[in-house]
């Protein structure tokens, strides 16, 4: 995979995983033992990474909607500033 | 003494007890620790089913996240029931859980949460990227280091870096009323399989 190739970037520290891809999925979990009335919507993301040597792997979370948000909000940001650099 | 039981002073302390016991977590109310605090004068067989009956009522009203019109709806009619509650005791309830309601709300869904969340994010920008097995320079990268981790575990930093040709995000709005949101990221990398959202 051509991005693989890629040098290490951070000296210091080991920042080998590149982002080879991201899921999400927007669910609500309707009701649960501790709680008939949950209505609790979130955001269940999965995101790839491919190590040095090319082996992918995952990594799962889960973030409420405010959580997202601004998570995604740091996305645009992030897409914004490099394109300045 | 029932009379004390009756009261209503207490009981205010006597849920936020039960709240924490049952909702955030918290080890250690017991019911010898809440009657001595909250009504040293009664016996423990006679405080025993009368915390249960509180519990029961609490989890009730949070279990069916009730709105004031329930929670009017419910209390009333424990306050009808043969060894239900006065109406003193239903104000106070009342008065509880309306201003606990969202904290006891966080706690439910916390509970439900068993996959790892998001604790931290940070992210750097590096300007130019260079070594010796690459030619390669000027190369904008972004860093992120996330924080994830379940609460009251140890949390894994895990990091990543994204090449600026392969971030391009667009986004698309499905619906609003509700909080329904629905974004499509597109990841644009040369070799990498095609991903979609779901």
């Amino acid at each position: 995979m051509e991005g693989c190739s890629e040098p290490r970037l951070d000296a210091k520290s080991e920042v080998t995983n590149q982002l080879v891809d991201f899921q999400w999925k927007l669910g609500m979990a309707v009701s649960s033992d501790s709680c008939r009335s949950l209505k609790y919507p979130y955001v269940a993301v999965l995101l790839k990474v491919a190590d040095h040597s090319g082996q992918v792997k995952s990594k799962s979370f889960e973030m409420t909607i405010p959580q997202f948000q601004n998570f995604y909000r740091q996305f645009k940001e992030i897409a914004a500033v490099i394109e300045t650099v | 003494m029932a009379g004390e039981l009756e009261g209503s002073k207490s009981l205010s302390g006597l849920l936020s007890g039960l709240a924490q016991e049952a909702f955030h977590g918290h080890q250690g109310i017991t019911e010898e620790l809440l009657r001595s605090q909250l009504y040293p004068e009664v016996s423990l067989e006679e405080f025993r089913p009368f915390l249960a009956k509180m519990r029961g009522i609490l989890k009730s009203i949070a279990s069916a996240d009730m709105d004031f019109n329930q929670l009017e709806a419910f209390l009333t009619a424990q306050t009808k029931k043969q060894g239900g509650i006065t109406s003193d005791q239903a104000a106070v309830i009342s008065k509880f859980w309306k201003s606990h309601k969202t904290k006891i709300r966080e706690s439910l869904m916390n509970q439900s949460r068993w996959d790892s969340g998001l604790r931290g994010l940070s992210w750097r920008i590096d300007g130019k990227s260079q070594s010796r097995h690459s030619a390669q320079i000027h190369t904008p990268v972004a860093i992120m280091e996330l924080e994830i981790g379940k609460s009251g575990q140890n949390q894994d930093q895990f990091r990543l870096w994204i090449k600026r040709t392969a971030l391009c995000l667009k986004d698309k709005q499905a619906s609003n009323l509700k909080g329904k949101y629905s974004l499509v990221f597109n990841l644009h990398n040369s070799g990498a399989p095609g991903w979609h959202s779901r």
